[in-house]
């Protein structure tokens, strides 16, 4: 026991100097005026022209952490308490993270933008908990299919998967929840709490022929697309947009007539942060109708869950063009999952991904 | 790995103990505080139902992710993916590996011997992840390596290579075919010359040579790069994902969804341990077949 | 049979650069989804010098891998002179304790290495982020080493000690000048390992602390640009040429040209 608390000391007084050392060397930063984001990287927030000017408007730097999986950033905010001021979270994990105690409520009268929030978002049963709302809504996207123009004609359905117009030309986004809800879709049933599992993996399974590759990043897929990898792919409605804005990928997307899968990412405050007052200013700003606007002509976003946002963009924007508010009816909203059904969920998914690949 | 100080005997509890204990101890102790015991605590894990972090349940042992074997037949095709992949890169790199060391380490001398070591390396010095994905602008339908054979034979069709196993191979023993050049180098360069040609004087042909003197001396070299090799690649996800398509899933990616996108640390855990187990396993049989066949050289 | 090596060792060379030169030219291409064909451009060194946070990240890469190469080799080394030169009891189970660092896939490692540094309060950082790679490192050296001390005879070392050497001196006059090839392959071996380990960096990487694998692997989900390509030819570069300030203090090779 002595040995390992002298050892402990010694490597953190060792660490503690090479940390030094290595701060030293670079550049001096200023502690105290900088708020912490944790979020997917490319993902609005990280905007430069954003991270400006909310520098000019409040004089606070705003720096990042990224997480690439859902449970990754929950295990971050977990393991690094008091390091973040703002973190995007996926509403369906809003429990989840509220249960554990890593996120405060919010009260929505002091984020004045929220006024332009649509009804739908704004009392989303992802975000209410008791009563209260543990995130700010902010953007929203639809899961459907992604065709090559030209090339593809003609599908209204996942059944496009089964086709053998398409053996080898289709690829599938590497996700259990979006590969189950699919094929829920498919079946007739609810995506969060589907019946008949067993019918949901048999669906699934007779896509093999036509699944060439599993994706899991927008540049995977852009990459491979442009590559001419695939002709038909799952694909997230706000990177349509961003594949034809910015890499013009000859790319449509449309939503079968079995519906979408839609989710919707909110803002919320790290029970742990030391700056909620300036979180909550930062939160305010990515609601802004004006930085959404810029947002989207910059980059390409996600539809805005705040209605003035997406006021503010032309009638021939594409975006409005692909987040047409009818759409609404035909989405199902990702939700809350209880562990067991996530669980099973994943077990189902990776079950799949090993038929595929089993010659 | 070879026990190779045969007939040495064991140390007084003196001198010799506290030496050996001295020697051990700064590798041994670190490895304690970084590796074996937060392993350790993952051991717990893996027999745990729930990922303990940040679950609310109260914990239950169970040793239900030992049998996913059982429970989850389909593992069995994905180990047996592993299992391939590891062969081939291990295979590959041995063909590939020892005669470039041999051809380093006895044909070239000096600077030059320098400068071939230094460049067999320095490819390692580049990021995993860039390598591999300059290896899908290779490897893809009209690609560059495409490119290259149209440009020599025309008529050719596409290899399409991107998205297959083989494709997985060739990432996996570009990643790894250092390592057995260096171990199988640091074998070679200790033969004697006057060794090679006391064979030769005696009538030895070229083969003869190789298999009766280079070949036993490369032993050590050739187990050392196995190891090194066919150990991580059992485990290996980035490559298989990135370079495999819908063929890219092995016991790596599938421990590595269970640590990422899954959050069941226990499975995955589990799975890690089996793996290690397995391998385990297969380094004993092989170092008692190895240790008769030294004892016979 | 050495010409047939020599063809192998040149055709091994294609292949092992083939996907560094695709890196290095792809750096220079104007081109953001690397389309061909090739257009060049300084375009990506320009936006790259303006990248303080890669910038960052690589001074760190490079920093904790020499850290790592010196301690990493230290520490292996004398476990690897213990392990083969005494026979003692254990020895075998000690050698196998060096395969589950290589053979635990990094990302289990990682992850346990973050859990017990939280409840252990090493915490995470850049001082964790060595403790994780000199951990990684230790059993290639020692396996580096104890190759090359297989093909080391001791006699010459007990040689010099029957005629009155200290054990110590023995080891620094003899073994050590003997032993410097796989030394060095070591030390490279654990610099490699340290610059292209990502998982356990991701891990103990805390934010404004990074390394440049950890960014390069945060950056797939917005897309590789080739500033990633940039950064990775420079730091080469910059590798090559501390191997090559290395190489001539130390006169490598010369001992074997006056042989």
């Amino acid at each position: 026991m002595v040995v390992r608390l002298d050892r402990r000391q010694f490597t953190q007084t060792m660490g503690a100097g090479l940390a030094a050392t290595a701060w030293g060397l670079g550049p001096v930063r200023a502690a105290d005026k900088t708020i912490t984001v944790l979020n997917w990287q490319g993902y609005g927030t990280d905007e430069k022209f954003a991270v400006k000017k909310f520098q000019e408007m409040t004089g606070y730097e705003v720096k990042h952490d990224y997480y690439n999986a859902e449970p990754e950033m929950l295990t971050k905010l977990r393991t690094n308490p008091g390091a973040y001021d703002v973190a995007i979270l996926n509403t369906a994990r809003d429990s989840q993270a509220q249960a554990e105690n890593l996120i405060d409520a919010i009260d929505l009268t002091k984020v004045p933008n929220a006024a332009g929030l649509a009804d739908t978002f704004k009392t989303h049963p992802n975000i209410t908990i008791d009563g209260k709302t543990y995130g700010v809504p902010w953007v929203w996207g639809m899961n459907a299919l992604a065709v090559r123009r030209d090339k593809v004609t003609g599908v209204d359905s996942y059944n496009v998967f089964t086709d053998p117009a398409y053996v080898g030309r289709c690829a599938l986004f590497d996700d259990a929840v979006t590969g189950i809800a699919m094929a829920a879709l498919l079946t007739g049933q609810n995506i969060n709490n589907p019946a008949d599992m067993k019918k949901i993996g048999d669906t699934l399974k007779t896509f093999k022929k036509n699944v060439k590759l599993l994706w899991s990043s927008e540049d995977e897929w852009n990459k491979a697309f442009g590559g001419g990898a695939f002709d038909i792919s799952v694909y997230w409605s706000g990177a349509v947009a961003r594949s034809q804005k910015l890499h013009n990928l000859a790319v449509d997307f449309l939503i079968p007539k079995e519906g979408a899968i839609g989710w919707l990412d909110n803002l919320c405050l790290p029970a742990t942060s030391t700056k909620k007052e300036q979180g909550l200013a930062f939160i305010n700003y990515m609601i802004d109708p004006k930085f959404y606007v810029d947002w989207v002509t910059g980059s390409g976003a996600p539809a805005s869950a705040n209605s003035a946002a997406m006021n503010e963009l032309p009638a021939t924007d594409l975006n409005r063009q692909i987040h047409k508010p009818e759409y609404l009816s035909k989405i199902q909203f990702m939700g809350t999952l209880p562990d067991d059904r996530r669980q099973a969920y994943n077990d189902l998914w990776e079950e799949v991904k090993a038929y595929y690949a089993h010659s | 790995m070879a026990d190779t100080a045969t007939g040495a005997t064991l140390p007084q509890p003196s001198r010799g103990g506290w030496r050996i204990l001295a020697l051990l101890a700064p590798a041994y102790g670190w490895l304690l505080l970084t590796v074996f015991l937060p392993l350790c605590a993952m051991l717990v894990f893996s027999f745990l139902k729930t990922t303990p972090f940040g679950s609310r349940q109260p914990l239950v042992f169970t040793f239900k992710n030992y049998l996913a074997f059982v429970d989850r037949p389909y593992l069995v095709n994905v180990a047996w993916t592993s299992l391939q992949l590891g062969l081939w890169t291990t295979g590959l790199c041995a063909a590939l590996g020892l005669p470039a060391a041999i051809a380093l380490a006895r044909a070239t001398r000096g600077r030059t011997r320098q400068v071939l070591f230094l460049l067999t390396i320095l490819p390692f010095w580049t990021n995993g992840l860039v390598r591999v994905f300059s290896w899908t602008m290779l490897l893809r339908e009209g690609g560059l390596l495409d490119q290259a054979v149209h440009l020599v034979w025309p008529g050719a069709g596409s290899l399409s290579l991107l998205y297959s196993f083989p494709a997985v191979v060739i990432g996996l023993v570009h990643a790894y075919l250092p390592y057995m050049i260096l171990t199988c180098y640091l074998s070679v360069v200790g033969i004697e010359d006057g060794l090679i040609d006391a064979a030769r004087s005696l009538g030895a042909r070229t083969p003869a040579v190789f298999t009766t003197v280079i070949l036993p001396l490369c032993l050590p070299g050739l187990v050392s790069g196995a190891i090194l090799i066919f150990v991580p690649v059992i485990g290996a996800f980035m490559e298989p994902r990135i370079l495999g398509g819908r063929i890219g899933v092995t016991m790596g990616t599938v421990i590595e969804d269970q640590f990422t996108s899954a959050y069941n640390w226990p499975l995955g855990a589990a799975l890690s341990f089996t793996m290690l187990a397995a391998v385990l396993v297969i380094f004993a049989a092989f170092s008692g077949v190895l240790r008769k066949r030294l004892a016979v050289a | 049979m050495i010409p047939l090596g020599r063809l192998t060792l040149a055709l091994i060379l294609v292949f092992l650069y083939a996907p560094v030169v695709v890196m290095i030219v792809m750096a220079f291409n104007e081109s953001d989804l690397y389309a061909l064909p090739l257009q060049p451009s300084l375009k990506w060194f320009t936006a790259l010098a303006g990248n303080e946070k890669l910038i960052d990240a690589s001074r760190n890469s490079v920093l904790i891998a020499v850290i790592t190469a010196v301690l990493g080799t230290a520490i292996g080394t004398l476990a690897a002179l213990a392990l083969a030169r005494h026979a003692f009891r254990g020895r075998s189970v000690l050698q196998l304790l060096l395969l589950p660092p290589i053979a635990i896939p990094w990302l289990i490692t990682g992850t346990a290495m973050l859990v017990f540094f939280y409840w252990t309060g090493i915490g995470r950082g850049l001082h964790a982020m060595i403790l994780g790679h000199v951990a990684l490192a230790i059993p290639y050296v020692v396996l580096v080493v104890g190759t090359g001390l297989q093909g080391l005879r001791s006699d010459l070392e007990e040689a010099a000690m029957s005629l009155g050497s200290t054990p110590v001196h023995a080891f620094f006059a003899i073994t050590l000048p003997l032993l410097a090839p796989s030394l060095i392959a070591a030390a490279l071996f654990a610099f490699a390992v340290s610059l292209d380990q990502f998982v356990v960096s991701y891990f103990l990487a805390t934010p404004g602390v990074s390394t440049l694998p950890v960014e390069i692997y945060t950056s797939i989900r917005k897309g590789f640009t080739p500033e990633i390509n940039a950064v990775s030819t420079l730091l080469l570069g910059a590798s090559v040429m501390l191997f090559l300030v290395f190489a001539v203090l130390t006169r490598m090779g010369e001992a074997d040209e006056r042989r």
